[in-house]
């Protein structure tokens, strides 16, 4: 767990901090090196086929893929642990009625949803982040809503009944505290599935505009030059692939060891 | 000439050794009890040669001349599968939920090696281990069945292939005590039809008594004492299995001097709690009929019954702590509200104690914090720290556990912690579930004499429920004994046990007599 952990927090810090002492920018072009090949002048990777620098083309699409991703796993965690949490613990006609909401939304087809909403509305980065949130809460509902289930009939929920604990108060020092490990372990599950989201319709072009970029984009860019530029695939590609099959490895870890 | 021989067995899990030393043999038609509290090695000593358990075995175990030490773990098998059955301690678990009991008993029968049997071969395997109507059993799926009859029907799938040797892991521990001596004498029967030697594990010295030929009292991996049962038991020779034979609660233990109880507390009147039915179907169980009773000041009040007799649901619905349909329950004269009302004025007159005393502890509490939680709210006026280390010394908990989490505990100090968080905020009265029932023998007789002491110079009353009428006269004036959610027997402890009048009183006094 710890070298997984390790890597995507390399990559992390390279993102936020390495591209402002690059010499070139994300969207600047030289017109001296359109599809040069790696350590062609000052560019470090090569450039994509309109000379942009493509280490810092990719450095900055991995920090908007990372933080959409990681804002969307935060929404997710708050509306999914509160919605799951409540339901579990309140029970009868409201759990009833929460979790066929969660079916409800479970049936959408969430891709043609936001595509829909995408050709309404137009490509809107806001618009890719709250599709993404609303979607991805509903299984960290479920989960935690097992979780209060089984945590509720133990008797040191009803020993805490009998040391005069409210039922909200119960809620927050019993149960979340219990439910936490087990949420922060999907938390982590939640993180690469929502970049997989955000890369795939940002592969379809209906994620962020240009100039700026995205892992997902600069995939699709790198697949249209790979006869030229093989790089310009390999690198956003490879990071990508870093980062899911990391934070996948470490969410795995985690959630095994609270569910033991 | 002996069937198993066990020599100078040794058992090491990741180079730790747990078990060292062990020698016992049985003969055929013989019965050895492996004797010990949890943690002896004695599930360890009987599963690990037959490859059932991690670790690795050395010195030698022969099963009918085959040394099962010697042979590697796919060897094993086949001399597993010929000669010996297995029945474990959780009847409710052992059988697969999804399939019938006749297609478990014929899997059983058929990876003896044998041809699958016809249904008039399975049809005697169930009427060997007394089962009724076993025509139509076959076609059941085991939610259907009680767990003494599903302890049967592991038992009649152990031994459909009639092996020489039978292990039983705590047979009956899961059981009612009622229905222990039903399969312990069902296990002896078929012993002494069949000819086969039996291997029995335990952790109650006394259950063994009259079942087994021969006692093996194991401690921390190592032999402490062995011979035959009856002088066993009769001249133990050493301190642990003295201390082994003294634990165990019997009717006819001394009295110790109680306080007098004086003036009515609790008054619960026509308490009727009822369930809805599971699944689909409409209508509703009713688990307490319209019971009444009442617990003076000081008093000691056990409710005795059967599982499934609504003891535990009675006690929690008088002290607001379940469901409860009808009735009312009054303190000294005061109504008490129903459950959701119960202030902490309320709530600090009556304190529970349960079964499991490790899932009754939050996780991720420490014990300090545990103890403190009912100080917080129902007497924030007394100091904290004191408070709870009075409560710490007055369960006899080491000093230094405070900073401990429940995982840390073993289950007797678990259930320390539990009882000191039940006397924190110093209640009128304890309900204590079942609260000595998952611990070891020796853990439980210790728990009980604190429970005494404590009875003894606070003079609080108690609410017990329990299965065990020696602990009920152990601990308490008066018995009720419940059965299908009705008083249908009450009296002074003594007399109540002396004659018995209800069937279900009679059975349990046979339980604990034995």
């Amino acid at each position: 767990m710890k070298l997984p952990l390790a890597l995507v927090a390399l990559i992390v810090l390279a993102a936020l901090f390495v591209p402002p002492f690059l010499p070139w920018s994300y969207d600047q072009i030289d017109w001296n090196a359109v599809r040069a090949p790696a350590f062609t002048g000052s560019h470090l990777l090569g450039t994509d086929s309109v000379g942009r620098d493509l280490l810092a083309r990719t450095l900055v699409g991995t920090r908007l893929t990372l933080s959409v991703a990681f804002a969307a796993a935060l929404v997710a965690l708050v509306i999914g642990v509160a919605w799951g949490a409540i339901a579990g613990w309140v029970g009868g006609k409201i759990d009833e009625f929460m979790m066929r909401v969660v079916d409800a939304l479970y049936a959408l087809p969430f891709m043609f949803i936001v595509i829909l909403l995408m050709v309404v509305f137009g490509r809107s980065i806001l618009l890719v982040f709250l599709g993404i949130g609303a979607v991805e809460w509903l299984t960290m509902a479920r989960v935690v809503r097992g979780q209060v289930l089984q945590l509720k009939n133990r008797p040191f929920i009803l020993a805490a009944e009998a040391a005069g604990s409210s039922s909200s108060a119960t809620l927050r020092r019993h149960i979340l505290p219990n439910v936490a490990g087990v949420a922060l372990a999907y938390l982590m599950l939640t993180v690469p599935q929502v970049v997989m989201v955000e890369s795939f319709l940002s592969f379809l072009g209906l994620g962020v505009q240009e100039p700026m970029t995205s892992l997902g984009i600069l995939v699709k860019e790198g697949a249209d030059d790979m006869d030229v530029i093989p790089l310009a695939l390999i690198v956003p590609g490879g990071i990508l692939v870093t980062i899911l099959v990391c934070l996948t490895l470490a969410g795995e870890k985690l959630r095994d060891r609270w569910a033991a | 000439m002996s069937l198993y021989t066990v020599e100078n067995l040794g058992i090491d899990i990741d180079g730790v050794n747990l078990v060292r030393g062990v020698s016992f043999s049985i003969a055929a038609g013989e019965c050895l009890a492996l004797v010990g509290e949890s943690g002896s090695g004695k599930t360890l000593s009987c599963l690990t040669p037959f490859g059932l358990s991690a670790g690795t075995a050395s010195g030698s175990a022969k099963l009918d001349g085959v040394d099962l030490c010697a042979l590697t773990e796919r060897d094993i098998r086949p001399v597993r599968a010929a000669k010996a059955g297995f029945v474990f301690q959780q009847p409710l678990t052992a059988l697969t939920p999804h399939l019938t009991i006749g297609a478990q008993l014929s899997e059983a029968a058929g990876q003896a090696g044998g041809a699958s049997p016809s249904r008039a071969e399975l049809v005697e395997m169930l009427r060997r281990v007394d089962l009724p109507r076993p025509d139509e059993l076959l076609s059941q799926f085991p939610h259907r069945l009680s767990g003494g009859q599903r302890q049967r029907v592991m038992i009649a799938a152990a031994i459909a292939h009639r092996p020489a040797l039978l292990i039983a892991d705590e047979p009956t521990t899961a059981l009612d005590a009622s229905l222990r001596h039903e399969i312990m004498d069902l296990l002896d029967d078929l012993r002494r039809e069949t000819g086969m030697g039996m291997l029995l594990v335990s952790h109650d010295l006394g259950s063994v008594r009259g079942h087994a030929d021969q006692v093996v009292v194991l401690k921390d991996g190592a032999m402490v004492e062995s011979g035959p049962t009856a002088t066993l038991l009769a001249k133990p020779k050493a301190e642990y299995t003295k201390a082994l034979i003294a634990a165990a609660p019997r009717l006819d233990a001394p009295l110790l001097s109680r306080p007098k109880p004086q003036g009515r507390l609790l008054d619960a009147q026509g308490i009727s709690v009822s369930f809805p039915r599971a699944g689909w179907r409409s209508g509703r169980i009713i688990a307490v009929d319209d019971v009444s009773l009442h617990i003076d000041a000081g008093e000691a009040v056990a409710l005795v019954g059967e599982s499934g007799s609504g003891k535990s649901t009675l006690a929690r619905a008088i002290a607001r702590l379940g469901p409860c349909d009808a009735g009312s329950v009054h303190w000294q004269g005061d109504a008490w509200p129903a459950r959701a009302k119960m202030t902490t004025a309320h709530r600090r007159l009556i304190q529970p104690v349960f079964q499991d005393p490790v899932a009754s502890l939050d996780p991720r509490w420490r014990v300090r914090d545990i103890i403190a939680e009912p100080l917080k709210m129902l007497a924030p006026e007394k100091d904290e720290a004191s408070s709870v280390a009075a409560a710490i010394e007055a369960v006899e908990l080491d000093p230094e556990m405070a900073e401990r989490f429940p995982r840390q505990l073993s289950g007797g100090q678990a259930q320390r912690v539990a009882i000191a968080r039940a006397l924190v905020a110093d209640p009128e009265m304890l309900l204590l579930d079942e609260a000595t029932s998952a611990l070891d023998v020796l853990v439980a007789a210790q728990i009980v004499e604190l429970l005494q002491r404590l009875q003894r110079e606070r003079g609080r009353s108690i609410l017990a429920i329990t299965h065990d009428l020696a602990l009920a006269r152990m601990l308490c004036h008066r018995i009720l004994v419940l059965d299908a959610g009705k008083i249908v027997e009450a009296g002074e402890a003594v007399a109540l046990i002396a004659s018995p009048a209800h069937s279900v009183t009679q059975r349990l006094v046979e339980a604990s007599r034995r």
